[in-house]
């Protein structure tokens, strides 16, 4: 794994948690309320969750995911059966941890991530809405949803991808000398070199 | 690999909480033993989303400013420019003046229909495909479950959860929303129901589908529709606005037959609305409808630009689209 030596464990669940928190935040009171074209939003709880699944590793990755749901099925407007969000984000976050070790060899490796993610994620939240009978996720609306979602999300990813990069290394920085060690910047050093490749 | 190992057990562990979690909520249904979650949800987070609605706002105002009509992006442009030299003279002042203005035609809505209210505002929306804002006020300010909520315009939904401090409000265009609704000037009734997305699925015009129980009643693009108002004033509070007719269906051999509507209010951008605390003590039959002779009442006349043009204190026409936009301030005439 690649997050084997931990300086001060407590410190960077405190990070984790707070950049879920602040996710979810702006996920219902800022992004929700936007007027985007074809009604559908990004959906920054699941891109967050595959970006610190990224950084941190699979542990992380699906424990943060299964609390993050919990939270985004409890968080007031949410109307549908507890535990969906929880579900879907646990898994996403457990198959994008896998991926994190590959992150050192291949500089695409993230973007793919977050692309299958998203895709992953949303088809994974249509089908347990249908496989409840939830008549918000009927096929009619899941087959102009979905794709839509998708896209919006792509677009979105590494905005949301890159904020969380910031805030760790932030974080590292302040507490490690050593930072080129790091997964962090492991991967900065890679994309960077993919980019000029 | 012990970590691969470890990680995969405590995988399954939250897999299997998360399943039972969906099994027990789903069987429980309203009465669900995990409402109890859902209230620690709304005591937890509803203060937060409070206060980060309180940082947020003039953001999401200015950002709704702008993007509000893609339709008519030069336009808009030259208004925004425009409006960004007075935006930043007026901007503290501006909002208060618009909230107040909605206040205002929200309290007309009520004083003639003569609901009794409680005003509140627009703190966050769901996620994924649900329909679902909350609002500031909860349990606290006299909020139960089952209340209509309206805004100045129209129907907005019902409040289907209540926190101590925020509640969570179903609007109509939900997948999950039906609303008993009357004909204008008739007493066809018939059902509207949500088609999703707020707002914005099913083509962006019509997000509400009514269904006339009557095939053979008559009904005409441009009526107008009211709540028909449910037993015991609950969940619906008769004779609120809900929206015009856009477009019939061709009959098709069906036992109804189905329009689709434009609704009054704007779900795309709800900002103040209210809780009818208290039904009116009678039907208020047509009366809270808008003026009838009107062209084309735009639902899509963005409230938030509001305060702007009715300064420029032009001539008649100026003052004849004030009047339109505040149908409440006459003492309108059932039609």
């Amino acid at each position: 794994m690649l997050n084997a030596p931990e300086p001060s464990p407590t410190g960077r669940t405190v990070v984790t948690v707070l950049v879920a928190v602040v996710a979810l935040i702006l996920q219902v009171s800022v992004a929700n309320r936007l007027p985007l074209p074809g009604g559908v939003i990004p959906d920054l709880v699941l891109l967050t969750v595959v970006a610190l699944a990224l950084v941190n590793g699979s542990m992380t990755g699906m424990v943060a995911g299964f609390c993050a749901g919990l939270a985004a099925d409890i968080i007031p407007p949410a109307d549908h059966t507890i535990g969906r969000y929880a579900l879907v984000y646990c898994l996403i976050g457990y198959v994008c941890g896998l991926a994190s070790a590959e992150m050192n060899r291949q500089s695409l490796v993230p973007f793919l991530a977050v692309a299958v993610g998203a895709l992953a994620g949303t088809v994974l939240y249509a089908v347990t809405g249908m496989m409840l009978g939830d008549p918000r996720a009927s096929w009619a609306i899941v087959s102009r949803a979905v794709p839509l979602q998708v896209l919006y999300d792509v677009i979105a990813s590494p905005f949301v991808v890159w904020a969380i990069l910031r805030v760790h290394r932030r974080y590292e920085r302040g507490d490690r000398k050593d930072r080129f060690s790091l997964p962090v910047a492991r991967y900065r050093a890679m994309s960077g070199r993919g980019t000029r490749l | 690999m012990n970590d691969t190992r470890r990680s995969r057990v405590v995988l399954g562990a939250l897999l299997g909480a998360a399943l039972l979690m969906i099994t027990i909520d789903y069987r429980g249904g309203a009465d669900s033993p995990l409402r109890a979650l859902r209230s620690v949800g709304a005591t937890v987070f509803g203060p937060v989303e409070r206060a980060s609605a309180a940082v947020v706002r003039p953001v999401g105002n200015t950002f709704d400013a702008i993007t509000d009509a893609p339709d008519q992006r030069r336009r808009a442009e030259h208004l925004a420019r425009e409006n960004q030299r007075l935006r930043e003279q007026l901007r503290a002042n501006r909002l208060n003046q618009s909230r107040a203005d909605q206040l205002d035609r929200l309290l007309g809505t009520a004083g003639v229909g003569g609901y009794r209210i409680r005003a509140a505002q627009v703190i966050s929306a769901g996620q994924g495909l649900e329909d679902t804002v909350t609002i500031d006020i909860g349990s606290r300010d006299g909020v139960r479950r089952d209340m209509t909520v309206i805004a100045a315009e129209g129907l907005v939904g019902r409040v289907t959860r209540v926190g101590p401090a925020t509640a969570t409000v179903l609007l109509a265009t939900d997948v999950t929303s039906t609303v008993g609704a009357r004909l204008e000037d008739s007493k066809e009734i018939g059902i509207v129901q949500g088609r999703g997305r707020r707002g914005l699925g099913g083509g962006g015009q019509t997000p509400l589908r009514y269904q006339l129980l009557d095939a053979d009643a008559p009904m005409r693009v441009g009526q107008r529709l009211v709540t028909l108002g449910s037993q015991g004033e609950r969940p619906y509070v008769p004779g609120v606005p809900i929206g015009v007719v856009e477009r019939i269906d061709r009959p098709v051999g069906g036992l109804t037959r189905t329009a689709y509507v434009r609704p009054f209010a704007r779900f795309t951008s709800l900002d103040v609305v209210a809780v009818v605390v208290e039904p009116p003590k009678k039907d208020p039959r047509d009366s809270v409808l808008p003026p009838s002779p009107k062209p084309s009442v735009t639902p899509s006349a963005s409230p938030s630009a509001r305060p702007d043009d009715k300064k420029d204190d032009k001539d008649e026409k100026d003052d004849k689209d004030a009047d339109r936009r505040k149908p409440s301030a006459r003492p309108s005439t059932g039609d």
